[in-house]
């Protein structure tokens, strides 16, 4: 049985059940595929190849992951698996507990094949700042990936797994995943636990799912999201349920931003946008267009002054008493945001910074709580560009929040987004476009985007390695 | 706000607030604060006057639960990565003086 790595998760399992193969054939692939091309791509920090293994053995397939390779975000605390988040303070850092996340997944049966590179602390958009070394893209690997989540994405791409989890504070799954040409769902702030996932900007922090269709997505989603009593934060309600598949968009309004369309965009990323509209309007849905969204330089700005403050709070637990190594091993990227925080928070600049940021987010909640009243969803480009080369975040102090700008308004106003494959630019590197909708309407996310990517087959594409 | 805020005393304030030292090759991390500050800056063509703040976009406060004690670490598993433990406990750096 050869290539078990490219399946789908809903192929993967139906293999298992009929029998084809079981669920150590199917590990076995997938590790011989991370042996074969991750010396390269660098996707995945640590790799659990022994206890995959062994797991595979006596996993149960009746379980909704049962069998199933999940590579795993390396800031998720699995319990006595290293976690480092990328970043040489957590080195040799072995979780004591998991993530709620992370039993959910467990408990359906999911076997971890590896922990994946981020940007350290998960502080950019490109993976090029992970002290692990940068991720390369699969489609090309002078590349980057994306990021946060872009071990996660790549890892994906490059089918050394069959499904992926990751997290987003503003972009860190939909960058990612555009750039890497998967799907790549942000729930709604709430929908999934925070509690240990090591906190980055926890007033917007929304883990997720990374997989090759937005049905594996919406079935990881089902399996992550669920109140728990563990995260403050959580939205009280049962786990979401994946909605009837809609035979057409009719009747249903999709907006989009004019605002979303900078003057720097990549000419094939809006064309590609324009054309992935031309379809959800031949299968029935009414486009408008959007002409007075808030402009998104406000909420780079916002996100910007919330997450450098959130983080200089986050990163303080980290003295090297308890876990981890003393703060003298925190690279520049984190040392830079967590000074601009501690600025932005102190005495005399926390009303002109922190609480300016505060009331503008309320504006830009507002916005989208305008443009909901004119339309069901949004959806826009996810980035401005295709993946940047190597070393485009050298020097940049706001590298990720500029790349970022498309997907921060609806980070900060904690709304469901979901990032599908609609394209290529000249040099075959993934388009993405997102569609976003009001908070707690991911069944509308997942509707719009199932029945596109039922309509077109860019998410069937794969990177030659 | 202005550029000019963050003047070297500032930013050595700021550093040691952060408990974080600044390496000699790191001393860029001043001119992108300057950089980054002045971008923001971009907020105050909004008039917030009126507009109260959101901290929290699923306007959730006060969850409690009942104070009831529940399974945690053990002590064994609590400490297991801590750089220096003594007799079962962290053992820390001081911060009081004994001599005085």
């Amino acid at each position: 049985m050869t290539d078990l790595n490219k399946l789908t998760l809903s192929e993967a399992r139906k293999g298992l059940k009929s029998k084809k193969f079981t669920p150590t054939d199917l590990v076995q692939s997938c590790l011989d595929r991370i042996k074969s091309f991750d010396k390269k791509l660098n996707a995945f920090v640590t790799l659990c190849d022994e206890e995959a293994l062994k797991q595979a053995k006596t996993a149960d397939i009746s379980l909704p992951l049962g069998g199933i390779p999940i590579a795993i975000k390396d800031n998720y605390l699995t319990k006595g698996i290293r976690t480092t988040a990328s970043s040489l303070v957590l080195d040799e850092y072995i979780a004591q507990y998991d993530a709620t996340v992370m039993k959910k997944l467990k408990n359906a049966g999911a076997i971890i094949i590896g922990k994946t590179n981020l940007d350290a602390w998960a502080h950019g958009s490109s993976t090029e700042t992970s002290d692990y070394g940068p991720t390369l893209n699969p489609w090309n690997t002078d590349h980057l990936p994306g990021g946060s989540s872009g071990g996660s994405a790549a890892a994906i791409a490059a089918d050394e797994t069959i499904i992926s989890v990751g997290s987003e504070t503003a972009g860190s799954i939909r960058q990612p995943a555009a750039w890497c040409g998967v799907v790549g769902f942000k729930p709604t702030y709430g929908r999934v636990s925070r509690y240990g996932i090591i906190a980055m900007k926890s007033s917007t922090d929304s883990p997720g799912p990374l997989c090759k269709t937005v049905d594996d997505a919406a079935t990881l989603l089902e399996i992550m999201s669920g109140h728990d009593p563990y995260d403050a934060t959580s939205i009280e309600e049962d786990s979401w349920k994946k909605p009837e598949i809609r035979q057409n968009l009719n009747g249903l309004k999709i907006g989009i931003p004019l605002s979303y369309f900078p003057s720097q965009i990549q000419p094939e990323v809006k064309k590609s946008i324009l054309e992935a509209a031309e379809t959800l309007k031949k299968l029935g849905a009414q486009i408008l267009e959007l002409p007075d969204v808030l402009d998104p330089k406000y909420s780079i700005a916002v996100y910007t002054i919330l997450q450098r403050s959130e983080v200089s709070s986050n990163l303080a637990r980290f003295d090297g008493i308890r876990y981890g190594h003393d703060r003298s091993f925190f690279g520049t990227e984190a040392k830079r945001r967590i000074m601009l925080g501690t600025y932005s928070l102190s005495a005399g600049y926390y009303d002109a910074y922190y609480l300016k940021a505060q009331k503008v987010r309320t504006l830009i909640c507002q916005d989208f709580d305008k443009q909901f009243q004119k339309v069901d969803a949004i959806i826009g480009p996810v980035s401005p560009t295709t993946a940047l080369k190597l070393g485009a975040t050298k020097g940049q102090a706001m590298f990720g929040e500029l790349q970022d700008m498309l997907v921060e308004p609806s980070s900060i106003a904690g709304l469901p987004g979901i990032s599908i494959p609609c394209g290529f630019d000249k040099t075959a590197l993934p388009i993405g476009f997102q569609i976003i909708a009001p908070q707690k309407r991911e069944d509308l996310v997942y509707q719009i985007a199932k029945i596109f990517e039922d309509n077109t087959d860019y998410h069937t594409k794969r990177p030659k390695l | 706000m202005s550029d000019n805020l963050i003047t070297d005393s500032v930013f050595e304030h700021t550093a040691r607030l952060s408990r974080l030292e600044i390496k000699p090759d790191e001393t860029n991390i001043k001119n992108q604060l300057i950089e980054t500050v002045k971008y923001v800056e971009v907020l105050d063509e909004l008039n917030t006057s009126d507009v109260s703040p959101t901290f929290q976009v699923n306007h959730k406060s006060n969850i409690l639960r009942e104070d009831k004690v529940e399974a945690s670490l053990s002590q064994e598993l609590a400490l297991s990565q801590a750089e220096k433990v003594s007799s079962g406990y962290f053992k820390t750096t001081a911060t009081i003086d004994k001599n005085k």
